[in-house]
């Protein structure tokens, strides 16, 4: 073989490779829809019959709104602020709206493949939020609360943390391969920014500041949610891998370093299981065991490229133990989180990052863009990034959640919470013999 | 009918998609579909206080 042959033939292995990268990615897009089927019935499930419409119809208008508007800036926002607030024109250029490839370009495969992936990332923080403040927030309200969270909030982190030259990256050495904070910490910090100005369902309190149960009318419903959540995390996870033909000779986390499919396989499904017999464990409840499979994926999702099996699932297990615990303090303060949504990606995200931490310490970076050391992980880059993801969430949750409060147009009236949120929309969910409660 | 094409042949082609030659075609796309997210919030809100009254 001449050696142009040996080029051509190696131009055409990496013209295969890039090929096959954008359908395995196309189709990760694909199984993610699949966690918004969960979240649809597990958030329905989780209402009572009265609301059961009025949260499905929720859910599915945040997916809805998210599609257009990270197209609108969404994309161009993680692009180009990986600096921190100073926009970079030369990166942002790509997602801007009117760019010539963002719509069908035959020069470029890949930037619609990997706009999807990120614009399903966007929804599952909508969704995240969505179940926390079913049965009473208003429809309007939450859509634009879910659009500033997806399109906005959340990106702005992901450039800062999840990006190969993202400031905490690159500055703190900040690592989180699968999103435990740059999507969970964020989307449960600013649920609870909202949850504070929304204010509980009414009787979910008493006048004691005890609290009551507020039972959902199909826990099957939701269960079944759960478990299809699970299976859409695998197109999540797998949406966090990249296949990089000639740069590492193979496939590469979200920051560009090595790894292998084998350690995401490995690491979701250990952390998934620990996570649900943590969580049955401490509760002996159904509904908490299937979140605890949630407890355990995110509570591992930052290290996910790198943990020891085992270890993956005892990091589970402990978030299994974290969430309903801290679903209870959350309750304590008077905060009325229908889902445990708080607890489960916000505390939970945030135990993920301390678990790097604390055993991951030691592990060098790897820069796949020219120009950037990237620190080894580290306690301080996993503290400083916690810290960030936290008051990134919370403080915008907070501040529009408070506005939308002052101008009357967060919390649905009494009367409609007592008839049912259902009654804003057109349809019934079940005949009338079961309508009642 | 609307000529939206940029391109005249396919041979070499790149950008593809409709108005990709003209940004005042695409700019009017663009705030069509930003109308289309605005209206359907208020209408929403219109509905809700509707419900709002009926249910007092």
């Amino acid at each position: 073989m001449t050696p142009e042959e040996m080029q051509a033939a190696i131009e055409a292995l990496q013209g295969l490779s890039s090929t096959n990268m954008e359908i395995f990615y196309y189709w990760c897009t694909g199984i993610m829809i699949l966690i918004h089927a969960g979240f649809l019935m597990y958030e329905m499930g989780a209402s009572r019959v009265k609301h059961s419409l009025a949260s499905g119809t929720k859910n599915i208008l945040a997916f809805a709104f998210m599609i257009p508007t990270f197209y609108m800036f969404g994309w161009l926002i993680y692009l180009g602020f990986w600096q921190g607030f100073t926009y970079d024109p030369v990166w942002g250029e790509f997602g801007l709206p009117m760019s010539a490839i963002m719509g069908p370009n035959m020069a470029d495969q890949a930037t619609g493949v990997f706009w999807g992936a990120f614009t399903l990332f966007a929804c599952t923080t909508a969704s995240i939020m969505s179940g926390a403040v079913i049965e009473r927030i208003r429809m309007a309200s939450f859509v634009v609360l879910a659009v500033i969270l997806g399109s906005v909030v959340w990106n702005l982190a992901a450039s800062w943390g999840w990006h190969p030259a993202g400031w905490l990256v690159t500055e703190w050495g900040y690592h989180d391969a699968v999103a435990s904070g740059v999507v969970h910490t964020i989307s449960g910090f600013f649920a609870l920014g909202v949850l504070i100005n929304l204010g509980p369902r009414i009787g979910k309190f008493n006048a004691d500041g005890s609290a009551n149960v507020i039972r959902g009318h199909s826990l099957p419903m939701t269960i079944t949610g759960l478990m299809l959540i699970v299976v859409g995390f695998f197109g999540f996870i797998g949406a966090c891998v990249l296949y990089n033909y000639g740069v590492n000779g193979g496939w590469v986390n979200i920051y560009g370093g090595p790894t292998t499919l084998s350690a995401y396989s490995f690491n979701t499904l250990m952390s998934v299981a620990g996570g649900m017999i943590g969580c049955y464990a401490c509760t002996r409840d159904p509904f908490w065991m299937m979140s605890g499979a949630l407890c355990g994926i995110i509570s591992a999702a930052a290290g996910l490229d790198l943990w020891y099996p085992p270890l993956a699932f005892a990091i589970g297990f402990a978030g299994g133990y974290i969430g309903p615990w801290a679903a209870k303090q959350i309750e304590k303060m008077g905060i009325d989180d229908a889902v445990g949504a708080v607890a489960v990606h916000g505390v939970c995200g945030v135990w993920g990052l301390l678990a790097v931490g604390i055993f991951l310490g030691g592990y060098p970076g790897f820069s796949s863009w020219d120009g950037f050391d990237i620190p080894s992980i580290n306690m301080t880059g996993q503290l400083v990034g916690a810290a960030v993801m936290i008051a990134t969430g919370f403080i915008p949750g907070y501040v529009l959640s408070w506005l939308f409060n002052k101008a009357g147009i967060l919390r649905a009236g009494d009367g409609v919470q007592r008839d049912g949120m259902d009654h804003e929309l057109e349809g019934v969910a079940y005949p009338e013999e079961i309508r009642s409660h | 009918m609307i000529n939206s094409s940029p391109i005249t042949s396919w041979e070499g082609a790149e950008a593809i998609f409709t108005f990709a030659d003209s940004p005042m075609g695409m700019a009017v796309c663009f705030w069509v579909m930003t109308a289309m997210l605005i209206v359907p919030l208020i209408v929403s809100y219109n509905a809700e206080e509707k419900a709002e009254i009926e249910h007092q």
